[in-house]
Parts: structure tokens; C-alpha cells; sequence
């Protein structure tokens, strides 16, 4: 026995807060601040009603490219994902409510086969996620001009109610954002299959070394982003009156940047669910305030350019030996510039 | 003890070390030890694992800077020695993990390794090389791909290439251990005719029998210390033997199983044969510890992992008198590996969550995990294991190796497995908590789990175990129970075993069938070579060309060529920009947008009123732009360690902020005579065209024929094994990115007769197309492997598919369904190739 007769027991807290989300929610919070310092009216109800649905819907694509970058993956088949489910809740119905649910089933059932797809041939065959993903994405985008012919088609008003509306003056889609924020989180927390999901991305050697199917977990990542994209497009239809055939191409780029903004490495681990939806919203009012500025897009995009950079180099640079490097008085030139 | 027995060196010594000490973090891995190495002579040097041996030797080669102690080369004092300086000075090191380059064929190996003067340009350089690998006996064909290599052959190109060099002292790190009978004798009389002309060779050993025969003057370690130096025949066994052991453990042991001998089998293993080890068979009772011991790398972990269910095996195992099969053992088998790093436990997660991650069920209350259940249950196991953490919450990396390897066993327990199978429990372990790991041990085992230890500590297993198989290169060379576990008798066995290595095809009998079947081995060589998916491109492209051309004659008109022509131009010098990238086992997702903002930046100054000066300015503009984008890529990854993605992404992102800087809206249109002289043809095709074809022919013969090839490939295929053989892994790969980005700028002046004007806008979806092209070439998206000429049909397939919707008529759902298909066609196609080639099974995804 070692020095005590019983040693003290361990605790866990009920809450833990990752690096990333206090980045992320630090930053967020100061941008507010700027925003309603420089730029007023990027604050006003009336602008954080027009961003929060949009934000909304990033954010739930985000968690979708999360769950794939947490097992080391890429989603690359997000635009054909969000816009076929965009394609297929507008044109199926075409104005008609009563054919919405079956729109809407039949946009999680291509999703299902769309990641089933993907989590094949990247968790069986071993495909590179980059490629796989990106073939998927060129089928998609066949079925989204398959089904519309690239002619945009007006939202049902059922649709247009759900994903546009407001109840208690909350746009419904935060609702939805909040709603598949919890599931996620629960589902990988606190099920069976959730834990292990989580362990297999931390470290698939270590998995496998105790026994865990890892390729049915990396697989299955792509599945479950798959049908949060569809969720994001049936959403991005509601809240759009007339979504274009290509509605879901601004969403590739901007869901991994909330997701590597949110602190979830694209080499795979821990997946920050909480942190990737307040990226989501940092990147929506950076948007707004910027633009509320007045300044040009450009700088929008340089100032999205900035905050990635500084968001992922937070997190990747060892900073601890770089100081040792930067002391060292001999350091060798780091590179010539011609 | 004996102290050192040497007359004094009649020559100047080749290798002399004096006084030299190391410590890693505290733990003093040598202290005082003096080595000579005089020339002409083969010194063992022995020892136990851990002893010493290695340390010594990475100190002589220059890898780890000793604390104190003086190096002598040659009888000159080198004050700093670094590899380099170690090579420079004809010190070659073979490694026990050779450092080849798995991509690159056996040829390109010996290339990017040696010095330009021993493998000249020319006719003699085949010769030459040939020669070096007949030298060791290695019978492959040198455009054979290392990849397909075997262990032992591998191993014989890395012995290859070290005594190319002619060095003037050869260190061998366990040479003999992946080689079979054939090689060994092979490797003898190679060592022995290299001492002959005067060469010193370094033998790191663990085999007795491998000292009696080979070296002149044996040097034993122990603990890190020098135990003595002396003449081979001067010894005896006996006497290195007990130089060898005795170390001092300060742990304490739980008392040993005392039930009665006949008790019940409750494990037992018959004539287990598979991947590393054979015809094993343990048995135990109920409350006996099983030991495995033997020299690191011997079977005893691939063992360990067949029972854990992670290999297949043949032979039968028996738990409780009933059989259980590899998938049974996945499931209840708890296993703990040596590599608590990388295998045994998650790094990144937490105490917690490592416990939990294999009894998850168990804290199951509906479908749901409860917290308070699974809460309960980790803090009883914790805290009766005593582990020690800041709290449940703390990330395992930060526990000490003993907690960390407690909270494994607590893991273990919590699965309630039907057997324990642990590889070297208390490596990296402090005294105190060692004890405490055999008490759980023995309480697992007494408790009636039976409990398999793997250790190379001997003096470990003596005091856990009831029973002991001792393994020698797979092979089980003694069984030993009660009174007989001793360290004195495990290591002697182990050490003088001279058993041979299983499984092991190092000298292929083929080489008469080769030349007979000389024709389906080019065959299969070609297939498994880089050129096969151009070829097959090529052959796809002529079907749908004569397809095409049956359903429209105006196919092959001239009009139709030329634009096609034209524009595989354009994204044909992206794709090839992105083909370097992915050779370096990164990726550029900036082309499309540098692509864009490079004609922007030309549209101010290649205007229609422009005079010659401005032209050509803008072209250099463009061109110093492309050359900081791809620094600036190559700085994001290299030095800043960005992943290839996020940087090129953040440079993707900031290079359409500043295309839309510069020209808010599409604005000054470009030179039209410009533009009329870069479109020239000649007959329907292209002089652009022409000028890309060149370029394709020039990169490809570079990437095969020059260092720069050599290198590229060799840090995209590996960069530890590229470090190792001297390639600058930093300087080649950013230089890498500021080739693809060079080479997009010739893309740009394409994309800029084309569009025109200065749109912000445009160039972005190159970005796809271009990784598109590249992966229908062939080239690897894990690096080192793939052609530039593949790239180029790759792009004429793509731009043809395109084209062809419009000949067949049919709409654009087409153009996305026959690019998907064609995509996932050749990466299914590329893939499964790939993985025959690769047969080895690797556990890591």
C-alpha cells in the first residue's frame, strides 16, 4: 500500500472547456464589442436577425465536417450535399406542401447513400478522403442538375415557415443549429458507439490495439456529416425564397475554416463541437461587421484570411520551442528569399 | 571484475572514444564509457537491452551529442561531430531500421544515397550499381520498387549502400537478426573480407555465437557502464555471460504462485504459428504468471498480438479448457502494448476517457452511458490500482509512465477480460511503481485471469513469473519453470541460440526464372511501375476519341483540336504545379486563386496600350508573385507546421481577397497581341501546347534523372529515411511549392488569353481540376510516387470528357457524372493495385 490507507479518489468536472472554444468565444465576444464600438449598426436587431440563420446553417454544416476531420478525414462533398438537399426540398414539391415530407425523406435517404458512398471507399478501401470525396461530390452535383436542370425553384411556404420563420423572436433555423449542436454532442458523449467513435479519432492504433472496429468508425464519420449537410440544405431552402442549383458552393472552404477555427486539428483527434458552432457565428459577424465597415469584399476576405491563419496557428505552433529557437543565438536564417 | 586486457595498439586507432556520458532527462543512459577501435579488427559490442549499445554508437556517428567525453577519429580530436561530419570522415552506420525510401526503386535508392562520384552519369553507372548489390549478395532487379522488397532484402541494399562508400569503419546495429541462413553466411565473409583490407567494423550484438565467430576483441556493457574490453579467444562464455548479467534491481516482487503443481490448465497455447514467431506452445495453471522472455524483437511481441487477436495465426488456444478463436480474443482479450505512446494509449484524451473506452457498455443505463455508473466504477478500479492524477479530467500524456501504465490495467480490468497480455509492463516505469504492477498482476492472475508478460528485463521475469518460454527470432528455445528462472539461464539461452530467423524470403531463387520468364517480370514491373495509369489514360482517351468521332466528324476538326488543345494548356501547367506538391506528400489548394489573381495582376500591365517595357514587367510581376505565394506555402508548412491543407487553404482564402483588392470588378483587358502570340498555332495545334508537352518531357526526365527528382520523391515518400540519407527534407520541399506556384504562373498566361481581362473572379475552380488531373495520372496522394506525364493525360482526359458532352449532346448532369465516375474509376483502380503490390498487412491506418 503507499502512504495513505485509502488513496483519494479521482473527480471529473462536469463541464470542460477546450483551448478552442475559449479562443473562439473570447474572440467572438471582442469582435462583438468592436462592433458595436466601430460599427453600430452590425449589432442592431434587425443585422443579427439577418445573420443568425445564415451562421445557423454554417454552423451545422460545420459540425458535419467535424465529425470527418475529427477521424483524420476531409469532406469534400459538402456544395453537392447541401445543394442536392437544397435541389430536392424545391423541386420535389415545387410549391406544394403536401409533398414536403416526402422531399424531405427522400434528401436524407441520398445523403445516406452519399456517405455511405464515401465511408466505403474511405474506410474500407482506404481511399485518400481528398479524392473520394471529391469524386462524390462530381455525382452529386450530376443529381443536383439531373433533378433541376439548374433552373432555381421558389421554397414551399411550409418550408419557407420552418426554415425561415421565428418563434419567441428566434429564427427557427438557431433553433435547429442548437438542436443538432446537442445531439451531436450527446451522441458522442454519452453513447456506446459515441465514446468509441471519439477514441478511434484520437488514435486509430490505439483502437485498434484494443480491440475497436476503426474503420467502421472512420467510415461512419462521413454518413453522419453527410446527413447534417442535408439537414443545412433543407434549411438553407427555407430561409432562401428562390436557392440557386449551386447554393451549397460558398460552404467547402468556410466549414473546414470553422472547423480548424474551433480548435478540432485537421490531422484528426478530439472533435470540439461547441467551439466549431461559435466559429461558425465569429466567422458570420466578421462578415457583417466588415461589411456594415463599408469596406470592400476584399477585405472581408483578407481579414477571413487573417483570422484562419491565426486561428490555426494558435493551436499548431509549438510556441514553447519556438522561443527556445529565437534564444538560441546561432539559429541558422529560416529561409532565402530570392 | 576483469578490467580492460588489450596489449597497446600497434596502429593508430580508427575509433577512439574516452570517457564519454549521456543522460537523457536525468537517467543516465552511459556514464565513463571508453571504446578503441583499431583498424582492421571486427569489436562486438554486448550487451542487454537497454545496456547501452545503441547510445554508444549514435555518439560515434554523430546523432546524439555526448555530455562529456572525448571522440577521436583517426587519431585527430573532433571537438563537434555531426553525421555529416561522421560520413565525411568515412564512419557508415547501418541502422536496425535501414532507411530506404519505399516509392522509389532500388536504383533511385542507391542515387539519392551515395555521392555522385561512386555512381557516375553514364553507361558504367548500371554496372556499378549492379556490382554493389552483388557485393552483398542481393538478388533484385534494380527498377524493382523498394516497397516490394522484403525485411532482409531491404536490409542488405542498407549494407549495400554503406559500403559503397568504402568507409573506413563500418558500424552494424543487429544485422543478422532479419536475415536468414544464407544472407548471414554471405554477411560474415563480407565483413570479413572488408577487415581484411584494413577496415574496422563495429558489431553490435546480442548473440554470443555471432562473437566467436566474427569479431577479434569483444566490448561488454552493462547498465550503460563499460564492463570490459577483451580478445574474443582470451574469454570464455562463462565469463562474458556473467559480464553480461547481474544487473541490480531495487524492485520487490510479489511471492510467487505456491498452489499445488497438478492444478487445472487454465491456459494453453499449442503450436502457434504465425506472422514473426513459430510453433509456440505455453501452458499454465490457474495463478501462474507466464513470462516471455528473449531480446527485443524476437516474436515475443507479435505473439502477444496474434493472442490479443490482432494477427492471424495458426495453431490452437485454449482458455478454461475451451477453445477460443483470433475473433474472441479481439473482444475479450485485454492487451497492453509496449508502445504506450503511440498503441497503448489515447495521448489526446483523458484519464477518463482511456479507462472507460473498453468497458463502455458496462456504464450503459438505457441507451445512454451513465455518468454516475461509469464515474463509480473508474474512481473504485483508480483508485485500488492507486493511480495517480491531478484529476479524471487530466490528459493521460501528463501522467508519469507508471500512472499511465496503471491506467491501462485499470482498462484491462474494467473490460473483465479472459486473459491479460502485457509487453514490457514497467519500460519507462520508476521503482515504486513497478512493484506495484507486479502486486496487480498477481492479484489479476491469483483472482484466475491468466497473465502473459513479454519483458527483455530478465531479472523482471525471474522474479514475476512461474513459467518462462525464452524466444529467439521466433522460434521458443527454452521452457522454463519454478527453480529454473534465472536470469543467468534466460539470457544464456537467448544469447546463445543460433536459431534463424522464420518467415523470411531474403535470397529469392528466381534469379535463373527471372531471365527465363524475363518477359512477364518486365510485365508485372511495368504494372507495378509509375507508368502504367498513362498508358491506360491514353487508352481510354483513343476509345472515347473514335466514339466521339463515329457520332460527330467535326470531332477532329481542326477548330475542335486547337480549343481543346488551348485549354488543356491551361490547367495542364496548374496540374503539373500540383503534381510536384503531391509528390511531396503535401497539397496546393492555392493554385486556382493564384491562377486568378496572377492575371489580375497582369490586366495592369499587359494592356492593349502598353508599351514593350510594361509587357514584360507585368510577366516578371506575375512571376515574382507565384515565386512568394509558393514561398510563403512552403514557410506556412515547413516552418510554421501548418498542415498542407490549412495553409494553402488561409493562402487560398487571402489570395481571393486580393484579387478583389486589385480589381473590384473585371477590368483591363489584356494585349490582344499579346494574347494573338501566345495562341499561335502551328496547323491546328497550339504552339502552347507544344511548349507544355516540352515542359512535361523536361519535368519528367528531371524527376527521374536528377537529384532534384530524387529528392523530391524521397521526402514525399519519407521523410524520416530521406532525413537520413541526406536529403534537406525543408529546403526541398518548400523549393517544391515554389515550383508548383512557378509553374502555375505559366497556366496563368494561358488562363489569361482566354478570359482576357482582369476578373477576380475566375481561376478558383482550379483548384479541383487541377488535384482532378493529377490523381487520374496516378500520382499518389501520399506522396513520392506519380509522373508528370500522367498528369498531362489526365488533364487531355478531363478536358476531353468535357468537350465530348457538347459533341454528344448531352447536358451539363453529364459533365459531373462522367468526371465523378472517372475520378472514382481510377482511384478505386489505383488503389487496389496498389494494395496488391503492398502485401505486408500495416496496423496503422
Amino acid at each position: 500500500m503507499a502512504d495513505t490507507s485509502m488513496p483519494r479518489s479521482l473527480t471529473s468536472a462536469r463541464v470542460s472547456i477546450s483551448k478552442g472554444l475559449l479562443t473562439v468565444a473570447i474572440s467572438l465576444v471582442v469582435l462583438v464589442v468592436v462592433s458595436a464600438i466601430l460599427a453600430p449598426s452590425s449589432v442592431s436587431p434587425g443585422a443579427v436577425l439577418g445573420m443568425l440563420p445564415f451562421a445557423a446553417v454554417l454552423a451545422i454544416v460545420g459540425l458535419g465536417q467535424m465529425l470527418v476531420v475529427q477521424q483524420g478525414g476531409i469532406d469534400l462533398s459538402v456544395p453537392g450535399g447541401v445543394s442536392l438537399a437544397v435541389v430536392l426540398v424545391t423541386h420535389m414539391p415545387n410549391e406544394n406542401d403536401a409533398l414536403l415530407v416526402p422531399a424531405v425523406l427522400a434528401a436524407f435517404a441520398w445523403a445516406i447513400g452519399a456517405g455511405l458512398l464515401n465511408g466505403f471507399m474511405v474506410g474500407r478501401l482506404g481511399l485518400n478522403p481528398i479524392i473520394a470525396t471529391l469524386g462524390t461530390n462530381a455525382l452529386l452535383f450530376g443529381a443536383v442538375l439531373g433533378i433541376s436542370g439548374g433552373i432555381p425553384r421558389t421554397t414551399t411556404r411550409l418550408l419557407a415557415s420552418i426554415g425561415g420563420g421565428q418563434t419567441l423572436g428566434i429564427p427557427h433555423a438557431v433553433l435547429f443549429a442548437l438542436g443538432a449542436l446537442i445531439l451531436v454532442s450527446i451522441l458522442v458523449k454519452r453513447t456506446v458507439a459515441g465514446r468509441r467513435f471519439e477514441a478511434v479519432g484520437a488514435s486509430p492504433a490505439a483502437a485498434r490495439a484494443t480491440g475497436l472496429r476503426y474503420r467502421t468508425h472512420q467510415g461512419a464519420a462521413y454518413v453522419w456529416s453527410q446527413l447534417l449537410f442535408a439537414t443545412a440544405g433543407i434549411l438553407l431552402a427555407g430561409i432562401t425564397n428562390q436557392p440557386t442549383a449551386f447554393q451549397g458552393n460558398t460552404y467547402l472552404l468556410t466549414s473546414v475554416a470553422v472547423v480548424v477555427l474551433g480548435g478540432t486539428s485537421l490531422l484528426g483527434g478530439r472533435g470540439f463541437p461547441v467551439a466549431t458552432v461559435v466559429a461558425a457565428l465569429f466567422l458570420s459577424q466578421l462578415d457583417q461587421f466588415v461589411l456594415a465597415l463599408g469596406v470592400p469584399f476584399a477585405v472581408r476576405t483578407l481579414v477571413q484570411a487573417a483570422a484562419l491563419a491565426i486561428g490555426v496557428a494558435i493551436y499548431t505552433v509549438n510556441w514553447a520551442a519556438l522561443r527556445q529557437r529565437f534564444a538560441r543565438a546561432s539559429a541558422p536564417a529560416a529561409i532565402a528569399t530570392p | 571484475m576483469n578490467m580492460p586486457t588489450t596489449e597497446a595498439p600497434a596502429a593508430v586507432a580508427t575509433l577512439s572514444m574516452t570517457g564519454i556520458s549521456k543522460s537523457f532527462g536525468g537517467a543516465a543512459a552511459l556514464t565513463d564509457v571508453s571504446l578503441e577501435v583499431l583498424p582492421g579488427e571486427v569489436h562486438a559490442l554486448l550487451g542487454e537491452n537497454g545496456a547501452g549499445k545503441s547510445t554508444l554508437m549514435n555518439v560515434a556517428t554523430g546523432t546524439i551529442r555526448p555530455d562529456r567525453g572525448i571522440i577521436a577519429i583517426g587519431g585527430e580530436v573532433v571537438d563537434v561531430l555531426d553525421p555529416r561530419e561522421a560520413t565525411r570522415r568515412g564512419i557508415a552506420f547501418v541502422h536496425q531500421h535501414p532507411a530506404v525510401l519505399p516509392d522509389m526503386t532500388v536504383l533511385e535508392n542507391l542515387l539519392v544515397a551515395l555521392p555522385a562520384s561512386i555512381l557516375p552519369r553514364g553507361a558504367s553507372r548500371l554496372d556499378v550499381a549492379h556490382e554493389l548489390l552483388a557485393t552483398v549478395g542481393l538478388k533484385v532487379h534494380l527498377s524493382d520498387r523498394v516497397e516490394t522488397l522484403s525485411v532482409a532484402q531491404k536490409h542488405l541494399l542498407e549494407i549495400a549502400k554503406a559500403l559503397a562508400v568504402k568507409p573506413s569503419l563500418l558500424v552494424l546495429d543487429e544485422p543478422t537478426a532479419p536475415l536468414g541462413q544464407d544472407s548471414v553466411d554471405m554477411l560474415f565473409a563480407l565483413v570479413r573480407d572488408f577487415v581484411a583490407q584494413g577496415t574496422s567494423v563495429v558489431y553490435i550484438t546480442h548473440r554470443l555465437a555471432e562473437v566467436r565467430e566474427l569479431a577479434d576483441r569483444v566490448t561488454v556493457l552493462r547498465d550503460g557502464r563499460l564492463r570490459a574490453t577483451a580478445i574474443v579467444d582470451e574469454i570464455s562464455d562463462r565469463e562474458l555471460l556473467s559480464l553480461i548479467v547481474g544487473r541490480q534491481l531495487d524492485s520487490t516482487f510479489p511471492p510467487k504462485f505456491d498452489g499445488p503443481r497438478e492444478g487445472a490448465t487454465s491456459f494453453a497455447a499449442t503450436g502457434l504459428t504465425g506472422p514473426g514467431f513459430n510453433e509456440v506452445s505455453i501452458s499454465a495453471q490457474r495463478g501462474e504468471i507466464i513470462g516471455v522472455a528473449g531480446v527485443v524483437g524476437n516474436g515475443q511481441s507479435d505473439l502477444l498480438r496474434a493472442l490479443a487477436g490482432l494477427a492471424s495465426f495458426d495453431g490452437a488456444v485454449e482458455i478454461e479448457g475451451r477453445a477460443v478463436t483470433g475473433k474472441e480474443l479481439l473482444a475479450r482479450a485485454a492487451y497492453l502494448p509496449a508502445d504506450r505512446l503511440s498503441e497503448g494509449l489515447m495521448m489526446r484524451l483523458s484519464v477518463r476517457e482511456n479507462a472507460a473506452v473498453s468497458a463502455l457498455r458496462r456504464f450503459r443505463s438505457g441507451l445512454l452511458i451513465s455518468r454516475k455508473r461509469e464515474l463509480g466504477m473508474l474512481g473504485d478500479t483508480l483508485g485500488s490500482l492507486s493511480v495517480k492524477a491531478a484529476s479524471l479530467d487530466a490528459p493521460v500524456s501528463s501522467l508519469s509512465g507508471g500512472n499511465q501504465q496503471k491506467v491501462m490495467m485499470a482498462r484491462a480490468l474494467l473490460s473483465e477480460p479472459v486473459l491479460i497480455l502485457a509487453d514490457e509492463p514497467t519500460q519507462g516505469v520508476d521503482v515504486g511503481a513497478r512493484a506495484e504492477i507486479y502486486g496487480i498482476l498477481r492479484e489479476v492472475s491469483a483472482a484466475g485471469i491468466p497473465v502473459i508478460v513479454a519483458s527483455s528485463d530478465a531479472k523482471e521475469l525471474e522474479g514475476l513469473c512461474d513459467t518462462v518460454i525464452v524466444m529467439s527470432r521466433g522460434h521458443v528455445v527454452d521452457t522454463l519453470r519454478g527453480a529454473e528462472i534465472t536470469e543467468e539461464r534466460m539470457i544464456h539461452s537467448a544469447v546463445s541460440s543460433t536459431t534463424r530467423t522464420v518467415n523470411v524470403d531474403d535470397v529469392r531463387n528466381d534469379g535463373a526464372d527471372e531471365r527465363a520468364a524475363g518477359r512477364r517480370a518486365s510485365v508485372r514491373r511495368f504494372l507495378q511501375g509509375d507508368y502504367a495509369p498513362p498508358v491506360l489514360l491514353a487508352i481510354v482517351m483513343l476509345a472515347l476519341g473514335a466514339f466521339i468521332f463515329a457520332q460527330n466528324d467535326r470531332y477532329l476538326g481542326d477548330f475542335n483540336i486547337s480549343s481543346m488543345l488551348l485549354l488543356t494548356s491551361a490547367l495542364g501547367f496548374i496540374a503539373m504545379g500540383q503534381t510536384i506538391a503531391l509528390l511531396t506528400g503535401g497539397i496546393d489548394l492555392s493554385v486556382g486563386p493564384l491562377v486568378g489573381f496572377l492575371v489580375v495582376v497582369g490586366s495592369f500591365f499587359i494592356l492593349n496600350e502598353s508599351p514593350t517595357t510594361s509587357i514584360l514587367l507585368g510577366f516578371a510581376a506575375m512571376l515574382a508573385a507565384s515565386i512568394v505565394v509558393g514561398l510563403v506555402n512552403g514557410a506556412l508548412i515547413r516552418y510554421v507546421k501548418f498542415t498542407a491543407i490549412a495553409a494553402t487553404l488561409t493562402v487560398y482564402i487571402a489570395l481571393q481577397g486580393l484579387s478583389f483588392l486589385l480589381r473590384p470588378t473585371a477590368e483591363g483587358f489584356i494585349n490582344s497581341e499579346v494574347s494573338r502570340a501566345i495562341t499561335t498555332k502551328l496547323g491546328p495545334v497550339p504552339i502552347a501546347f507544344i511548349v507544355l508537352v516540352l515542359v512535361v518531357i523536361g519535368l519528367e526526365v528531371a524527376l527521374r534523372r536528377t537529384p532534384w527528382g530524387w529528392r523530391l520523391r524521397a521526402a514525399g515518400s519519407d521523410e524520416e529515411s530521406a532525413r537520413r540519407v541526406g536529403v534537406e527534407v525543408n529546403r526541398t520541399v518548400v523549393l517544391g511549392y515554389v515550383a508548383t506556384s512557378a509553374l502555375t504562373f505559366l497556366g496563368a498566361i494561358m488562363l489569361m488569353t482566354q478570359i482576357g481581362v482582369g476578373d477576380p473572379a475566375q481561376g478558383v475552380a482550379y483548384t479541383l481540376s487541377s488535384i482532378t488531373a493529377v490523381v487520374l495520372g496516378g500520382t499518389s496522394l501520399l506522396g513520392g510516387r506519380g509522373t508528370f506525364v500522367g498528369t498531362l493525360f489526365g488533364s487531355m482526359l478531363l478536358i476531353q470528357v468535357l468537350n465530348a458532352t457538347v459533341f454528344l449532346r448531352l447536358d451539363q448532369m453529364w459533365q459531373y457524372i462522367l468526371q465523378g465516375v472517372l475520378i472514382l474509376a481510377a482511384a478505386i483502380l489505383y488503389a487496389i493495385a496498389r494494395s496488391k503490390r503492398r502485401r505486408r498487412a500495416t496496423a496503422r491506418p
